[in-house]
């Protein structure tokens, strides 16, 4: 017995440790969790328009139907807009996320792992995104786009980024995606050792064997939390494509390509900014409804990706 | 048969100068130097992790310089190990041989065979994460080994290993290198552990080869006082030699020598004689005291003055304690000379 103690007192200590881990964690999550549900419904009434809020509010002068409107939640499933707004929104969010995977794994990897000119200048831009507010990233893009060089570009190759769904929206939302995801993959690749990859290459590997085979299930966790990231920015960017798309919601139907009309997304808005413009115009259920709809899709997002990623690796 | 021949290259201000060394077929050297000697950096350039700045790495007579690390066909065993954590013991060791799109059951015979020849059997399906350092080791060394490279780069492989497990671990590898006549560079900054493997040593300084030779031959003839005392040759001090004799903190000792002129000489602690009877006066013999007696696994240390301080290694009990009056011997046939650096 007398050789265990050191053992016995490491094990304790380390059961202690997670003890204390998991109740923090709990009561953290536990927490945050009923405090997000009392805000959710502490405000349900919000969702059940009544005759007397009807009176005395100014309903929108989109013209819509009162006896829609004059229902739960706005009656919102009854209503085109929603469902072409939830239809661009989760297009504009996959391919965003898709986007913003494809061009930031990559470069994360390159950033992370050679010696770049002009790295740091990158490191920060992207950085800075992420801090400056949303609507001053749709600002520089008006000014980006409308004016200059490649305002002329657009000019010539017949048609404009500003104030367009494709490519526009995406380019509004890939930004700010792209930056947060950006962050998560570097640091994702900043955590595997490059030794692993000199060593898998010693062994007869490819470098893209290397990165397959060794880099990539590594980091695999980490990779998939960039996923998540820029899908979370992406499906809830509103500042930029607020400033840099304007809402579609007024435009004529003629005003819509054949694509977004193929793809059901005419007269539609980005949900962020469809919530916006309800609360603007006066259905604050409607508003707060589809704010509920983007809560529960990303919640349902979120957790689909966290049940993709898988644990992670010590080494 | 490795060939560097002046292979010069620098890393973010750590310079590597005019490395030339051969390694011959199925030779056991040791890179031997202190903590950022550049001995890591070099197998790091003969691996192909970095592009010299100039210079050439020739294996069997070809200049594997522009080659890519996967075609140089060199096994890398680093210092961490790096065994890859998402893949257990077993597919850790097939890693190479699929690498290399060998038939599955070419990959199944192999990757047997060499888990039977490090007896690791026991551990086949485990998870990196859950291997001591003995068995991380082996399993690093299984998989160096299972693609058959000529050659197998270890960059202080034994370091993370407590003292006994080292012991035996240095064995294996000789053991293995053995068996497998692959041409082993092995880096470390242990004198003992570089004893233990090595055929030949390269001692290492500030991005440059110091010395290349047995360890017996560096031993008794450290080319300049960086080498002396790296090997612990302690007792090393400034001298002036005349051929004849040489004067140095107060002691004239006798030694016929090529050197002339302001040099280091030194004499290993296990060489220093303590004389029972009174026998000063004798060539090299000095009349001393003990300073200091440090006990120690398998010998004694004994800190003397005899004008100048010295140390000695003893094995079993001398009737001496702190205080007493000795007599020291640094007998001539021990003792080393080099020319001041």
């Amino acid at each position: 017995m007398s050789g265990n103690p050191p053992t016995m007192a490491g094990t304790r200590s380390a059961t202690g440790d997670r003890t204390i881990f998991k109740s923090f964690f709990y009561s953290f999550t536990g927490f945050m969790f009923l405090f997000s549900a009392y805000l959710f419904l502490s405000n349900l009434d919000q969702l059940v328009v009544t005759e007397a809020a009807i009176k005395t509010r100014e309903i929108t002068s989109w013209g819509e139907d009162r006896e829609v409107m004059n229902m739960f939640a706005g009656g919102f499933w009854r209503d085109a807009y929603f469902w072409k707004s939830l239809n661009l929104t989760l297009m504009v969010t996959v391919i965003t996320t898709l986007i913003a995977s494809l061009v930031g794994i990559p470069t994360a990897y390159a950033l992370s792992r050679y010696r770049i000119p002009g790295k740091a200048a990158i490191e920060v831009l992207f950085s800075s995104v992420m801090v400056i507010p949303a609507s001053s990233v749709g600002l520089c893009l008006i000014v980006m786009f409308n004016y200059g060089p490649f305002w002329n570009l657009q000019q010539q190759l017949g048609f404009r980024f500003a104030h367009s769904i494709f490519p526009g929206m995406i380019l509004a939302s890939f930004v700010l995606s792209f930056a947060l995801g950006l962050s998560a993959w570097k640091a994702a690749f900043d955590g595997v050792n490059p030794r692993f990859e000199h060593v898998a290459r010693s062994l007869g590997s490819s470098r893209w064997r290397a990165f397959r085979t060794v880099t990539l299930p590594i980091s695999k966790s980490g990779l998939v939390a960039g996923v998540i990231l820029a899908w979370t920015r992406a499906m809830a960017e509103f500042g930029a494509v607020l400033f840099f798309c304007g809402t579609f919601r007024e435009l004529p139907p003629a005003r819509f390509s054949d694509l977004e009309k193929v793809l059901h997304i005419d007269q539609a808005d980005f949900l962020s900014v469809a919530i916006w413009a309800q609360i603007e115009y006066g259905n604050v259920e409607y508003g707060f409804a589809l704010a509920f709809i983007l809560v529960i899709i990303g919640g349902l997002s979120v957790y689909a990706m966290h049940r993709i990623g898988a644990k992670g690796y010590i080494w | 048969m490795i060939e560097i021949q002046a292979l010069n290259g620098n890393l973010g201000g750590f310079r590597l100068q005019d490395i030339d060394l051969t390694v011959n077929d199925g030779e056991y050297m040791v890179l031997l130097g202190p903590t950022g000697a550049g001995k890591t950096v070099l197998i790091e350039y003969i691996v192909g992790m970095y592009k010299q700045d100039r210079g050439a790495i020739l294996i069997d007579g070809q200049d594997v310089t522009p080659l890519y690390t996967e075609e140089r066909n060199i096994a890398y065993v680093p210092q961490d190990y790096a065994l890859f954590p998402n893949l257990n013991v077993e597919k850790n060791i097939a890693y190479g041989l699929e690498a290399r799109r060998l038939p599955k059951e070419e990959i199944s015979r192999i990757t047997e065979e060499t888990i039977a020849n490090l007896g690791i059997g026991y551990i086949r399906h485990r998870m990196p994460l859950n291997l001591s350092g003995g068995e991380k080791q082996r399993v690093a060394l299984g998989r160096a080994l299972a693609t058959g490279p000529k050659v197998v780069l270890l960059d202080e492989p034994l370091s993370a290993l407590d003292e006994n497990l080292r012991a035996i671990m240095s064995h294996e590898l000789r053991a293995l290198q053995r068996k497998t006549h692959a041409t082993f560079i092995h880096v470390c900054h242990n004198f003992e552990e570089a004893a233990a493997v090595a055929d030949r040593i390269a001692i290492m300084n500030e991005g440059r080869l110091v010395q290349i030779d047995t360890l017996e031959a560096v031993k008794a003839n450290p080319q300049n006082e960086f080498v002396a005392r790296f090997l612990k040759t302690q007792n090393v001090f400034e001298a002036v030699s005349d051929g004849k004799t040489i004067k140095g903190n107060g002691i004239v000792l006798n030694k016929k020598n090529p050197l002339t002129g302001t040099v280091i000489a030194g004499i290993r602690p296990e060489h220093v004689r303590l004389q029972s009877e009174n026998r000063i006066g004798e060539t090299n013999t000095f009349a001393g005291h003990i300073v200091d007696i440090v006990p120690k696994p398998h010998f004694i240390e004994y800190r003397l003055d005899v004008g100048m301080e010295l140390t000695a290694f003893l094995i079993g009990d001398v009737p001496y304690g702190p205080g007493d009056a000795v007599c020291v011997e640094l007998p001539a046939e021990h003792l080393i000379l080099t020319g001041k650096n």
